[in-house]
């Protein structure tokens, strides 16, 4: 759906494990493309996706619900996860140091929190062209 | 790397010999758990190539070791090889035969490979011409495969990274021995204060290209078409050694909790 700003939101909730997340890859390498994303700005987008969102499901998966939206500005790419965890399942919800230097040099913004209960990650890509 | 076991060469043909020469049931099993025992590092190793694609590492070297126990039974003494090697193809078969049969492509298929192969030709063609990293409608264009199948054909590289136990997908994957020689020149950095502290302990167990290629992005924020061109690899083979790597540290990582 698009809101008054012209921002596009896609949204889509797959399982808990890493498996999906290719899924979440080629929906953000999609999107970026539309946006005119160069190749190397697309694999860093992917990168970004794959070391955040590993904190949610785990090198193993978790039992639960990952909730990823994507919302398309006109020269960025916004992604947020929300972690829907079954109870018990806990994620860690401190980036490491070693994360914080690779998403500080493959996207613009990147943090990780539990604002509500539910481990969460944010990202943002703008288009350098 | 391939084996915890700690029996010397001599000792495992010892056991294997014995192993063949048992009497009774009894005493073949309690050679074959030795032989098993020296080689499930080998099969762990091979395992963990496998590993997201949904199956539980533990199941995977369960199904690795089914490969090991008949790799055993077939090996002959009188081969000059050594058994890790004999074993190798094995184990891999029947980790694939595995996929195969839950009906999970873990198999390349033929159309990808090509199209993959296709791909890193015409992204080092457009990257030269254009001075930069090409686009997704421009590899489209210049290639004549649609959006869709290139963005597909990108994806592999991170949906099969166990390309190095196939016959190499491009010819660039075959030049890591003059590999050393091409780097020597920066490696005063990898000194670097920053970079010890941040990342020595995970990347002190890298090989030395993965190693290089990690801190030439982080780093020195170079690109990975720029990286490609530093080491002369296409940047399809850089997306790959770099994901791969990546999600080897997460891993362990996660095993750190």
């Amino acid at each position: 759906m698009s809101d008054r700003n012209g921002v596009d939101r896609i949204k889509v909730t797959i399982p808990a494990q890493p498996a999906y997340l290719r899924v979440v890859r080629l929906i953000a390498a999609g999107l970026a493309s539309r946006l005119g994303f160069t190749l190397d700005e697309i694999e860093d987008l992917k990168i970004a996706v794959d070391e955040l969102a590993a904190y949610l499901t785990g090198a193993q998966g978790r039992d639960g619900e990952l909730e990823i939206t994507f919302a398309v500005h006109e020269n960025r790419i916004d992604i947020q996860g929300v972690g829907r965890l079954a109870p018990g399942q806990r994620a860690r919800t401190r980036l490491t140091e070693v994360s914080k230097m690779i998403l500080g040099t493959v996207v613009d913004r990147a943090s990780l929190a539990q604002p509500d209960g539910h481990p969460m990650f944010e990202l943002s890509k703008a288009r350098r062209r | 790397m391939n084996e915890r076991g700690t029996l010397t060469k001599e000792e495992v043909r010892d056991v294997f010999r014995l192993y063949h020469e048992a009497e009774t049931e009894q005493e073949r099993l309690r050679y074959r758990e030795q032989l098993v025992d020296q080689y499930i590092g080998l099969v762990e190793f091979l395992a963990r190539r496998f590993r997201n694609r949904g199956e539980p590492l533990e199941d995977l070297v369960q199904v690795g070791t089914i490969g090991l126990l008949k790799a055993i039974e077939r090996f002959d003494l009188e081969r000059k090889v050594e058994f890790s090697t004999y074993a190798t193809p094995t184990i891999v078969g029947e980790l694939k035969r595995h996929f195969r049969d839950k009906g999970w492509a873990v198999r390349v298929p033929r159309r990808l490979q090509e199209l993959h192969l296709e791909l890193t030709k015409v992204v080092n063609q457009l990257g030269q011409e254009l001075g930069r990293s090409p686009t997704v409608p421009e590899i489209a264009e210049a290639s004549g495969i649609s959006e869709e199948e290139v963005l597909e054909g990108l994806e592999i590289a991170q949906a099969y990274n166990f390309t190095s136990l196939d016959a190499p997908i491009d010819a660039s994957d075959s030049e890591s021995t003059s590999f050393a020689e091409q780097l020597g020149v920066e490696d005063e950095h990898l000194d670097n204060l920053e970079y010890r502290a941040s990342l020595a302990p995970e990347m002190a167990k890298l090989p030395e290209r993965e190693r290089r290629i990690l801190y030439l992005r982080f780093f020195k924020a170079m690109t990975q078409s720029e990286i490609a061109e530093r080491l002369g690899i296409s940047q399809m083979h850089v997306s790959r050694l770099l994901n791969r790597t990546l999600n080897n540290l997460r891993d362990a990582l996660q095993e750190e909790d």
